[in-house]
């Protein structure tokens, strides 16, 4: 109880609070219906395109592959710092290895200039 | 069974306690965040409701619980509920992980002042910081605004970057202490004598940099942009929906990354007792928040970076920096043989 079924506890109660938040203005919130107020906000004109969600700039989709190269890199250091003291000098050369290999991936995205936000 | 039903109510009591305190300071954060600004900008602040504006909170919570609600036109609306919780839940859990305090013992029964004593404390520390960008991405993608997607698009890119460098920042400081429990990472520092601000100071500014972009605070607010964006990806929520952002990311968040900050970086509840019995947990509250103090200053002071800058501020040098440090804290780790 004080491992993983107390964090299971404490992630039933964050929920019910933050399904009270969501409904709270259902339950006491005034209503009064106006034909306009569920606008979406664009500085008061009538929508020139009802569909918001349209292109957008492929930068964040080169970050997004970015993370998927560091995000689990860093995923297989963390056990590795953990024993680091016990594997000694091999496991210091193989994480050097390890990180010098990705390094270059990432040496790699910054010459393509998948980094530079302004193309 | 008893001991089960024993066990689950201390938990309950624990999880209603951290609850009430952890929201009700970030209620009195508001406004104390509000006074803060107010005294740097050369005026008052909040004043009017109540004695110095004390009673502030609470007329906001009851205007925001009154508001009408609304769901934009042409928005996805399971998605726009969902959007919140994906907010708020993990920066919840976040504080499942901190300790308060060493053990103690009461009414004969050893308790240990934090929720969820597991040993990948930091592990989870990082899960619930990824889970947070869900939040945001849901946000703006469902409420179709413009505003709205771009400020979700921006955000989700500062989070990924940091992330990274984050996780690269603390792994420094974990080689030191061999655990990423958080309990044990307070106790080796606490056993050796030395916070770990000293051995790893690069680690701790950048850390202090990832914080800032995690939680949207200036310098890295880009998501927000109140002149360009309108506040972003929350634009189009109202009443408590739209209060359960700016408290999950600048209010919780903040309190739970500079907690997190002084376990990894401050010793944890380490201080002279020169409080009494509760010294350990004035120590801890007066470090967190000397850091939450921290942050406020830095968001009314400064002004703000560009998207362009942020991604190739994370990308190009403090990610270089984060690995030059690991290698190097590896490297010293090896040759001194550790402790």
């Amino acid at each position: 109880m004080d491992g993983y079924g107390a964090l299971l506890v404490f992630l039933i109660v964050a929920i019910v609070i933050a399904l009270a938040q969501t409904f709270l203005n259902e339950l006491i919130g005034v209503k009064r219906k106006d034909p306009h107020q569920d606008y979406p906000y664009e500085c008061g004109v009538p929508l020139y395109d009802p569909e918001a969600r349209g292109t957008f700039k492929q930068g964040y989709y080169l970050l997004g592959l970015l993370l998927i190269l560091f995000d689990i890199e860093a995923a297989y250091l963390f056990p590795w710092a953990v024993v680091f003291r016990d594997i000694g000098l091999y496991g210091l050369i193989e994480a050097v290895l390890f990180i010098f290999i990705l390094s270059l991936g990432f040496v790699y995205a910054w010459k393509k200039g998948a980094l530079k936000w302004q193309t | 069974m008893a001991e089960f039903g024993i066990a689950l109510i201390a938990t309950l009591i624990k999880v209603g306690v951290l609850v009430g305190v952890v929201l009700g300071v970030s209620a009195y954060l508001t406004w104390f965040e509000r006074k803060l600004a107010g005294h740097i900008q050369a005026r008052l602040g909040p004043n009017v409701v109540g004695p110095f504006g004390l009673l502030q909170p609470l007329a906001d919570a009851i205007k925001l619980a009154t508001k009408e609600p609304i769901v934009p036109k042409g928005a996805d609306v399971p998605v726009f509920y969902l959007a919140i919780a994906m907010a708020l839940v993990p920066s919840l859990l976040l504080f499942s992980v901190i300790p308060f305090g060493p053990e103690f013992t009461l009414f004969g029964k050893e308790i240990k002042p934090l929720i969820s004593d597991v040993n990948i404390g930091i592990l989870i520390v990082f899960a619930m910081g990824s889970l947070a960008v869900y939040g945001t991405i849901f946000s703006g993608w469902a409420s179709n605004s413009k505003y709205a997607f771009i400020g979700s698009l921006r955000k989700a890119s500062v989070i990924i970057a940091y992330e990274v460098v984050l996780g690269f920042a603390v792994l420094g400081v974990i080689l030191l202490a061999g655990t990423i429990s958080t309990v044990e990472i307070v106790e080796s520092q606490i056993k050796s004598g030395v916070w770990y601000i000293l051995y790893q100071p690069v680690a701790f500014v950048l850390f202090l940099f990832c914080m800032l972009a995690e939680s949207g605070r200036v310098p890295f607010d880009i998501q927000e942009a109140e002149a360009e964006l309108v506040t972003g990806y929350n634009v189009e929520y109202g009443g408590m929906k739209f209060g359960a952002f700016p408290l999950a990311e600048w209010y919780l968040n903040v309190i739970a990354l500079s907690a997190i900050a002084v376990i990894l970086f401050f010793g944890g509840w380490s201080g002279p007792a020169i409080f009494g019995a509760f010294s350990p947990y004035i120590w801890f509250l007066l470090k967190t928040f000397s850091l939450v103090f921290f942050v406020l200053w830095l968001h009314w002071t400064l002004p703000r970076f560009q998207a362009k800058d942020i991604t190739e501020i994370a990308w190009k040098i403090m990610l270089p920096l984060a690995l030059a440090n690991l290698i190097v804290t590896a490297v010293v780790v090896y040759v001194l043989g550790g402790k």
